[in-house]
């Protein structure tokens, strides 16, 4: 209860300053009220920011205290460490994105175009973004080297992944930018999926968050069996 | 598998990133059912010998085989039949006494209900029974050592290695550890154990190896190192071979 709860909370704070707050300013982003083009966004941004701390502060958590090494002498394989410690983070994220997803849906409304493509899309991202947090973790030989993915990298990626905006309302530089943001694929894909509109087309969007899936994952298994502090 | 070694380490070297060489070629050979001693001075090697078998450390070059089983291509094998007992604490905080021992027999794919079984089993053989649902975080040290044994035996080794699973354990407690390990070795279980108490490792141990700058330096059993060094028991032979060694 108390991982899930602040964290709804926190979700709910975003829905209220900047949909409520903003939203009597933009009234409708594509067609749709401000608070419903939102909604995927928030429920994405808890879903990638818990699947990236769960797995990167179990993998370094153990490595600190060695319990790690119960692991790592273990029959199992690196790809299967680098497996069920980014899959543990994907639970989490999902977990907790659908949490406030459902959690969001009494204040907003929104119902889901396809819910089947928004499982994929939430699974997939979640798996992506807790496999960095798996290689960040096994990366990391300070503290302060999570907590830079998480306030650093990940917060920032998240606020200008497209929750709050459509691209197009970006000036050329800005667009463009964003277009390397990996968060900004798994928004635009999963807005798709549950209002039917969408920055990019929504296809290759799909194939590019499964591809940053793929790539996060395979530096998942590299920082596991090859990260310092870990087998030496 | 009989006539098989345990465990047969061939020139195994290791060189630490620090430029420390840990392991300078060491071979040994441990006979299926076996108790062997590895005694020597801290930074000797032994640590690093146990986790080069489980991979823990990367040897530089050298082989090992654990009843046959290649420890770095056939890993999955290998480790399977390995229990250790490590030196240092490294139970999972978050954790209770029990999960860490269905967690433990998790990981080597032991069914879900024999893992129940076996943990019970332990939990009970190792007094752990009223602190079964406390987290490891709460125990006190020895308790934590038992814990930590218990853990090795979960997936039923056929090779144990103790790395001074004695340091700071209170005299009953060793008492009684050792008597389970006598019965582990009578029932067939291969035991590798370092120590620094040396009368212990006599009273135990089939062979002892001794191990210093990252070589074996003598084994035999403690009757053959006695007589070899002229000595009373096995604390003078060790100061004769290690002494003499640091000293040159």
């Amino acid at each position: 209860m108390q991982t899930i709860v602040p964290q709804i909370l926190t979700s709910l704070l975003y829905l209220v300053v900047f949909g409520i707050a903003l939203g009597t300013r933009i009234k409708e982003i594509d067609g749709i009220p401000y608070l419903e083009y939102i909604l995927p966004g928030i429920a994405l941004m808890s879903l990638v920011t818990n699947s990236q701390m769960n797995s990167s502060w179990s993998v370094f958590d153990a490595k600190r205290e060695r319990y790690i090494d119960e692991v790592l002498i273990s029959p199992m394989s690196d790809l299967q460490i680098a497996l069920a410690y980014s899959l543990g983070g994907t639970l989490r994220g999902v977990v907790m994105g659908t949490c406030v997803f459902l959690v969001g849906i009494p204040f907003v409304g929104v119902g889901v175009e396809n819910p089947l493509l928004l499982i994929v899309i939430g699974v997939l991202a979640s798996f992506a973004f807790s496999s960095i947090g798996t290689m960040v973790g096994a990366l990391a030989t300070r503290i302060e080297h999570i907590s830079f993915l998480t306030s650093v990298v990940i917060q920032p990626l998240t606020f200008l992944g497209g929750v709050f905006y459509s691209v197009g309302m970006l000036p050329d530089v800005l667009r463009l930018a964003t277009y390397f943001n990996p968060i900004f694929y798994t928004v635009d894909a999963a807005r798709y999926a549950t209002l039917g509109i969408s920055d990019l087309n929504p296809y290759p969007t799909l194939g590019m968050v499964f591809l940053i899936a793929v790539l996060a994952f395979c530096g998942a298994w590299l920082a596991i069996s090859r990260g310092p502090n870990l087998r030496y | 598998m009989s006539g098989v070694p345990a465990l047969k380490i061939e020139k195994l070297t290791k060189t630490y990133s620090n430029g420390f060489l840990a392991l300078d070629g060491v071979s040994l050979e441990v006979g299926a059912g076996k108790f062997v001693g590895l005694l020597g001075p801290n930074g000797a090697g032994k640590t690093t010998l146990i986790n080069s078998v489980v991979s823990l450390a990367r040897p530089d070059t050298g082989s090992v085989e654990v009843y046959g089983k290649d420890a770095f291509r056939e890993f999955r094998e290998a480790r399977r039949m390995i229990g250790i007992s490590p030196q240092e604490v490294n139970l999972d905080k978050f954790l209770t006494v029990r999960e860490v021992l269905t967690f433990h027999a998790g990981y080597y794919g032991v069914p879900r209900k024999k893992a129940k079984e076996k943990a019970e089993e332990m939990l009970e053989r190792f007094g752990l029974v009223e602190k079964r649902d406390q987290r490891t975080n709460t125990l006190s040290g020895g308790m934590k050592r038992r814990v930590m044994f218990a853990r090795a035996l979960m997936h039923d080794p056929d090779v144990l290695f103790l790395d001074e699973p004695t340091a700071g354990v209170d005299v009953e407690l060793r008492y009684s550890l050792w008597g389970y390990v006598r019965e582990l070795n009578r029932g067939g279980m291969t035991i590798l154990l370092t120590t620094h108490y040396l009368e212990e490792a006599e009273a135990l141990c089939d062979e002892i190896a001794l191990i210093d700058g990252g070589r074996i330096v003598d084994r035999g059993t403690s009757a053959d190192l006695k007589d070899r060094y002229e000595a009373g028991n096995v604390e003078e032979v060790y100061m004769k071979v290690i002494g003499a060694a640091s000293h040159r």
